[in-house]
């Protein structure tokens, strides 16, 4: 009896410590974001005036109004780009060069992003210089987030549609719908729960990116992560602990209102078997 | 409990006769021959069954009715229409999946009224059509309900009521029972049966499960590595099987090795090495004398007592050496002075053990003059 209790607090400071491990920075994080001296390491009492401060920041809106429209956007495009990829591969009979297709497609997972960003960058230069017009602004950073993002997606995507019954398909194509409308029909809806993720993959993957906004951006536009980058360049500001909170609690939220609803639709998919069962 | 297809279709015409035409078809894949020549003739309004083990191309041959397979030669014709080149769903013909398809994301109503929205029906026509399937299949207070909601047999009756809804000239059933237990099983034969006889569709059915195809079928095509192995109904496959394959396949046999020693026109016998009197067979075949031959024997024709039989013949004795006892009946495996073993059922009409025969006992095994098969070795 006494060695388990020892195991059990032994199991219960691991887990503390994993926690505070995970968790702690982030915990400073906030707590600093309330205090209401200039230096980031000295506590002087609590505060809201660096939330004031980060609403009345124009420049710092701006980058995150630049960031969501960017983040919408291209994950929109490269979830509907992602789809028609992935039913190339997993739904169209073997075709030459599909394992090469396979490879490119994903290419972007595994090469470094500052490979990416750079070649993206030398593309935009020379497609601008071909046409005379500037190119960097917020339609490159958008096409550079679709390219990258897409990858992801793709996979998910891919690995979604590969373990789909295919007979579902086969069942509405017997039924006399054709191949386009047993997509829009039958697949899309069975897929959506893919789709919707790998939307928010796209969307978060945009939003946090710093290493190819910074490559392809020119001057006309700043996204959120490059303005917190530069900001705290210059040392540390309470201010952008204040952003950090903010996306920490919105996120949180996020996770939490998800895991409730995917909760409740188990606990009623498992009601549902039961009854079933029962009346079977 | 299986079809009858003289009940049903009491007249037929030729066209009736060729209702489903399957003409020298073959499917390959890369090389590799699923379906290998097959030709087949089906009657308007029976239940035909493919049976054969995995791989022996019986499903590529279904895929290739439904449309989802190409033949790589040869012509598919339905009512004397070509199916060749038409795809899946121009096709008259609907199919009930293995795995049931039914669609997640639509209730029972919705799946079943699937296909006839395919097809523009009016919305009051589509309601009623609905409403008389799922009374076929009794299923109508679970009309609101999603597949996932539903137990694996009424999940079944869905996908029927969905498949036939168009009514289609042919019908298509995947491995019917496959994802079912057992004791649901038998009772959804003759419930799936009972519909498809009822609403005279024509039917075509894949199965490995040979018990399920003797049930539910007019007439099996046994098919064996792409081709057909024997065409005819339940019994005269069972009884009267024209190969050691098909004899093998379906039921339990005892194959005896031999050659025909006398060959007259209404009596042959076969002398073997495996028994110590001849097999007499009280008909003419068309073999010749020394020819080597299977001769085929199902358990259930062999009669086993305990004095020695007075024919001369069709007899052998033996000790049992196993007993697998099935309640109505117990499968002697009696062990011949050759080494051979057979196999022979024994009714048990009595009720105590003391009173039957047991394990090491001495038996005759003997068997009538139109007991067995003869199958060419």
């Amino acid at each position: 009896m006494s060695s388990l209790h020892r195991t059990g607090l032994f199991g219960k400071g691991m887990l503390g410590f994993g926690y505070a491990f995970l968790y702690l920075p982030i915990l400073i994080l906030i707590i600093f974001s309330f205090n209401s001296s200039r230096i980031s390491t000295v506590w002087s009492g609590f505060s809201f005036k660096w939330y004031i401060a980060l609403f009345k920041d124009d420049a710092m809106l701006n980058a995150a109004w630049v960031s969501l429209k960017v983040a919408f956007a291209s994950a929109t495009v490269s979830v509907i780009l992602a789809t028609l990829a992935a039913m190339v591969l997993t739904r169209f009979r073997p075709f030459r060069g599909r394992t090469l297709f396979g490879a490119l497609i994903t290419a972007p997972l595994v090469m470094p992003e500052v490979v990416t960003a750079l070649s993206l960058l030398l593309m935009f230069t020379t497609v601008s210089g071909f046409f005379g017009t500037s190119s960097k602004g917020m339609l490159s950073i958008f096409l550079a987030h679709v390219t990258f993002t897409m990858a992801f997606v793709t996979v998910v995507l891919s690995s979604r549609l590969a373990e789909l019954d295919k007979s579902l398909e086969e069942a509405a194509m017997d039924l006399g719908a054709n191949r386009v409308k047993v997509f829009f029909v039958i697949t899309l809806p069975i897929i959506m729960p893919a789709l919707v993720s790998g939307w928010l993959l796209a969307f978060t993957l945009s939003l946090d990116d710093v290493v190819i906004a910074s490559f392809v951006s020119g001057p006309s536009a700043t996204t959120l992560p490059m303005k917190i980058f530069s900001t705290v360049r210059l040392g540390p500001n309470p201010k952008i602990n204040a952003l950090a909170s903010l996306l920490v609690m919105l996120v949180a939220q996020a996770a939490v209102i998800g895991w409730y609803i995917m909760q409740r639709q188990e606990k009623r998919r498992l009601r549902d078997i039961q009854l079933a069962l029962k009346e079977g | 409990m299986a079809a009858n297809p003289e009940a049903v279709r009491p007249e037929r015409s030729a066209a009736d006769e060729r209702y489903v035409f399957i003409d020298d078809v073959t499917k390959e894949f890369d090389g590799f021959v699923a379906v290998d020549d097959v030709s087949l003739s089906i009657r308007k309004g029976e239940i035909f069954a493919l049976l054969g083990g995995s791989g022996c191309g019986k499903s590529t041959l279904l895929r290739c009715l439904a449309g989802f397979e190409k033949p790589t030669t040869g012509r598919i014709l339905l009512d004397g229409q070509p199916m060749n080149d038409l795809p899946p769903y121009e096709r008259p013909i609907n199919m009930m999946f293995q795995s049931y398809a039914l669609f997640p994301h639509m209730t029972v109503e919705q799946n079943v009224a699937f296909g006839l929205k395919q097809d523009g029906m009016p919305k009051p026509d589509i309601k009623r059509r609905v409403e008389e399937m799922l009374n076929l299949v009794q299923m109508v207070k679970f009309a609101g309900r999603k597949p996932h909601q539903l137990s694996g047999g009424q999940q079944q009756r869905v996908a029927l009521a969905r498949s036939l809804a168009k009514s289609p000239k042919l019908l298509l059933l995947d491995e019917p029972m496959g994802a079912l237990d057992k004791k649901l099983r038998s009772q959804m034969q003759l419930e799936l049966v009972n519909i498809v006889e009822k609403l005279g569709v024509t039917c075509v059915m894949v199965t490995h499960d040979q018990e399920e195809a003797m049930t539910m079928a007019t007439r099996i095509a046994l098919m064996d590595s792409g081709r057909i192995r024997q065409v005819g109904t339940p019994d005269e496959i069972y009884e009267q099987p024209t190969s050691r394959f098909a004899a093998e396949f379906i039921g339990s046999v005892n194959i005896i090795e031999g050659v025909i020693k006398d060959d007259e026109k209404d009596f042959v016998t076969i002398q073997s090495a495996a028994l110590a009197h001849l097999i007499h067979i009280g008909h003419g075949i068309s073999g010749f004398e020394g020819q080597r031959v299977n001769f085929a024997l199902r358990p259930e024709k062999i009669t086993v007592t305990k004095d020695e039989p007075a024919d001369a013949h069709n007899k052998a004795q033996g000790v049992i050496e196993d007993i697998a006892y099935f309640g109505s009946h117990s499968v002697f495996h009696v062990r011949l002075p050759s080494g051979t073993r057979l196999m022979a059922h024994f009714a048990n009409r009595k009720r105590w053990a003391s009173e039957n025969f047991t394990w090491t006992d001495k038996v005759w095994l003997s068997w009538g003059d139109n007991a067995g098969v003869v199958l060419p070795a």
